[in-house]
């Protein structure tokens, strides 16, 4: 195996393995908040991974992911407390509902470009949040939707925080090979000469508007999933969860993370995740310090996104591989 | 050669500049983390005695209920420290742990989970609304640990929890009270507008109940969202019926806006308003507005109608006179219920033997019975967390800028 191959795919694997053993190693007193807190990381990395693909490799900006986020928790949500469906019809459902909400949103706005499709979608953020205070018969308005039953396949039920860890982190896992699948074969292709330049992707024969229809149907589906999975991990949500705030958050992580990457995305979701949960990592953390950093969080997102757009346009991904060209490995 | 050179120079320079921007970013903040804090050498010396006994306390600090959250954020502090000097708990310090719930559900449900998760608490006080108290049920069965609530939503104790408790009166109290308050103002057709929040929306529920019953007619029905800013719509729907008085169920800092709003639009009938607007707030925010709004609250607002002779005017006095000298006002109910909430969780502690657990301590809290507080005397029982009754209630007015009692 030669060099570049080895620096290719060794830290894939590395971090992968940490991740997977991750529950493992965590056995202090505060194990249980250190986990649910990897936890909510996977959650908000499977909607990076979606946004990875829209914003990083098709070049279209999305402000309304967490109302796809939304309507997958409440949908699944609605679907097992209130008909006390089994989780996986939940699961199907959202995956359902996000699709369609994702395709039906495309359809008309995708037709628009820059920051017209950006309004579009803020818009559409917007109305999802409207629609899940006021609709309170089915969401519970904003208090919320409690008591929703826990994940469960089979027989088998996702109690523990480890046994929910492994689901959420075992769904990124299979989200990081499906999108790393459509992104190394022709509609990645597609997709990089359509954020390349439009008109271009177009005189290559690109059938742009079926291809943007098409990944933000998936990167919706992948924002729909995340909700389902941390509806049944957290058992209550509510409209707060899912505000233009949201969204930007996720917006910041796929912009840290940078393009053309599926590992870079994820990477910033770690770790801006992590900045509001400092004192999983950092367990001598006082809580002052924490509080200040709460504070401070949507600042410092804004601050991350100007910073990158200014210096690092490539984000962590653009890092990393121009790292990689500085010891001499050709990607 | 040169200039290419100088190109990947620029580059490095860039890549290099924006990891340290970046981690900077990330790292000032946490910085604050090394220097030593001097509370926490205060505790260490407190700690050689024996060790703390910690309680959560899930508070709306920002948002809508801020001005709930406050002076029970105050009044613990105070309390807490009393009870330390005077030994703690058999010897063991107690240890309060604050969390800003932002009056949100969800961020209550979080910080629930990571004062259990991550400080092992024996018990968790709060939140300050109904909808938040509600959703950090499913945590609080989760760990099994008492939840002493200062909430006054019905449905908090209605919806039978047995680690469940409450302080203020619930709206199963208040709103009959109200009730005979009205209809001795011999009025008979109200307007409601309640917000959608737990605490309104528990408030219609039982207003909707009970009201038919008692020959009050709700001739028009509004609501609003917490963080609405403008009622004057609701307020308008119910200027056009015959409503001879509009009552008014919501705990938010909207309350004030509601009564402005009436004021704007010239409506002359008497607003009526619930405990959760026993506040000081609410008459800055509503200002000349606020002149003539009634509601019915806890005594602690005018503590001679306790009864100068009684056990809890001492209480409250106390209470009342620490309070003011060390916070410059007096408190209000809402710092009169995390009083009680804290009390009643360290009562509870000190009667029972070392080495008790979360389970003994829930069994204790509900053996509570004669607590004299500033809400009130609560008695608990097996079926019965709330412990109040209407006898602790009283009606009240407020008249330039301040509360009389009602006639």
């Amino acid at each position: 195996m030669g060099r570049a191959a080895l620096l290719r795919y060794v830290p894939g694997a590395v971090v992968a393995l940490f991740f997977a053993a991750l529950p493992l190693l965590a056995t202090g007193s505060d194990a249980r908040y250190v986990l649910k807190v990897f936890t909510f990381v996977g959650v908000n990395a499977l909607v990076v991974l979606g946004l990875a693909l829209l914003f990083g490799y098709a070049g279209q900006v999305s402000l309304g992911h967490a109302a796809f986020f939304g309507l997958g928790a409440y949908t699944s949500a609605y679907l097992t407390t209130r008909l006390e469906l089994p989780w996986i019809i939940g699961l199907l459902a959202a995956v359902l509902v996000t699709a369609i909400g994702g395709m039906l949103l495309a359809l008309p706005s995708l037709r628009l470009k820059g920051h017209y499709l950006a309004m579009a979608t803020l818009g559409f953020g917007e109305i999802m949040h409207v629609a899940f205070v006021e609709a309170s018969g089915i969401t519970g308005g904003p208090d919320g939707f409690s008591r929703i039953p826990l994940a469960a396949l089979g027989g088998f039920v996702f109690e523990s925080p480890q046994a929910k860890y492994w689901l959420v982190w075992g769904a990124v896992a299979v989200g990081f090979i499906i999108a790393g699948n459509i992104v190394s074969g022709r509609p990645g292709r597609s997709m990089l000469a359509l954020h390349g330049s439009e008109q271009g992707a177009v005189a290559s024969g690109v059938d742009i508007t079926g291809l943007k229809v098409r990944v933000f149907t998936a990167s919706a589906v992948y924002a729909g999933v995340a909700g389902c999975l941390y509806a049944h991990v957290v058992g209550f949500i509510s409209p707060s969860s899912f505000t233009l705030h949201n969204s930007v958050i996720f917006v910041a992580m796929a912009v840290l993370g940078g393009g053309r990457s599926l590992a870079g995305p994820v990477a910033a979701a770690l770790i801006l995740t992590l900045a509001g949960f400092a004192d999983a990592v950092f367990p001598g953390l006082s809580r002052e310090t924490l509080a200040v950093i709460q504070d401070w969080q949507a600042d410092l997102y804004g601050l991350i996104i100007i910073s990158v757009m200014l210096l690092a346009p490539a984000g962590f991904a653009g890092l990393y591989r121009a790292g990689l060209r500085s010891v001499g490995v050709k990607l | 050669m040169g200039k290419a050179s100088w190109i990947m120079r620029e580059g490095r320079l860039r890549l290099l500049l924006s990891v340290v921007l970046i981690f900077g970013l990330l790292m000032v903040p946490l910085s604050g983390c090394t220097t030593p804090e001097p509370e926490d050498e205060a505790e260490e010396t407190v700690e050689e005695v024996k060790d703390p006994y910690v309680i959560g306390a899930v508070l709306s600090l920002t948002g809508s209920f801020a001005g709930l959250g406050e002076p029970e954020k105050n009044t613990i502090e105070m309390e807490v420290e009393r009870i330390n000097e005077a030994g703690g708990v058999n010897g063991h310090p107690i240890e309060v742990i604050y969390e800003d719930d932002a009056t949100d559900p969800e961020t209550a449900v979080a910080a629930t989970a990571r004062l259990i998760d991550k400080d092992n608490v024996l018990a968790i006080i709060g939140s300050s609304g109904t909808g938040a108290t509600m959703g950090m049920r499913g945590e609080i069965n989760r760990a099994g640990i008492p939840q002493v609530s200062l909430a006054g939503g019905t449905v908090i104790t209605a919806d039978f929890d047995p680690l469940v408790f409450q302080t203020p009166w619930s709206n199963a109290l208040v709103i009959p009270y109200t009730i005979d308050y009205i209809k001795a103002q011999e009025i008979t057709k109200i307007g409601l507008v309640t917000d959608t929040g737990g605490f309104g929306a528990d408030g219609l529920a039982v207003w909707k109940d009970l009201a038919p019953g008692a020959g009050i007619e709700i001739v028009e029905e509004q609501t609003f969202n917490p963080g609405d800013t403008d009622m004057s719509g609701q307020l308008t729907r119910i200027r056009a019926t015959d409503a001879q008085a509009v009552v008014m169920w919501s705990a938010g800092r909207e309350a004030a806006t509601v009564a402005q709003n009436m004021a704007d639009l010239g409506m002359e009938i008497p607003l009526i308003g619930s405990h959760g607007n026993a506040r000081v707030e609410f008459i800055q925010g509503a200002g000349e507005a606020a002149e003539g709004f009634r509601f019915a609250a806890g005594k602690v607002l005018i503590p001679e109608t306790y009864g100068t002779d009684t056990e809890s005017y001492q209480v409250a006095v106390d209470f009342i006179e620490r309070y003011t000298e060390r916070y410059g006002k007096a408190p209000d109910t809402f710092a009169g219920h995390a009083y009680d909430g804290l009390y009643l969780v360290v009562e509870a502690m000190k009667r029972l033997d070392e080495g008790f657990t979360s389970a003994d301590l829930r069994d204790e809290i509900e053996k509570t019975s004669g607590f004299v507080g500033i809400g009130g005397v609560f008695t608990f029982s097996e079926t019965n967390h709330n412990g109040l009754t209407a006898d602790d209630l009283v009606f009240y007015e407020v008249k330039d800028g301040a509360w009389i009692l009602a006639e």
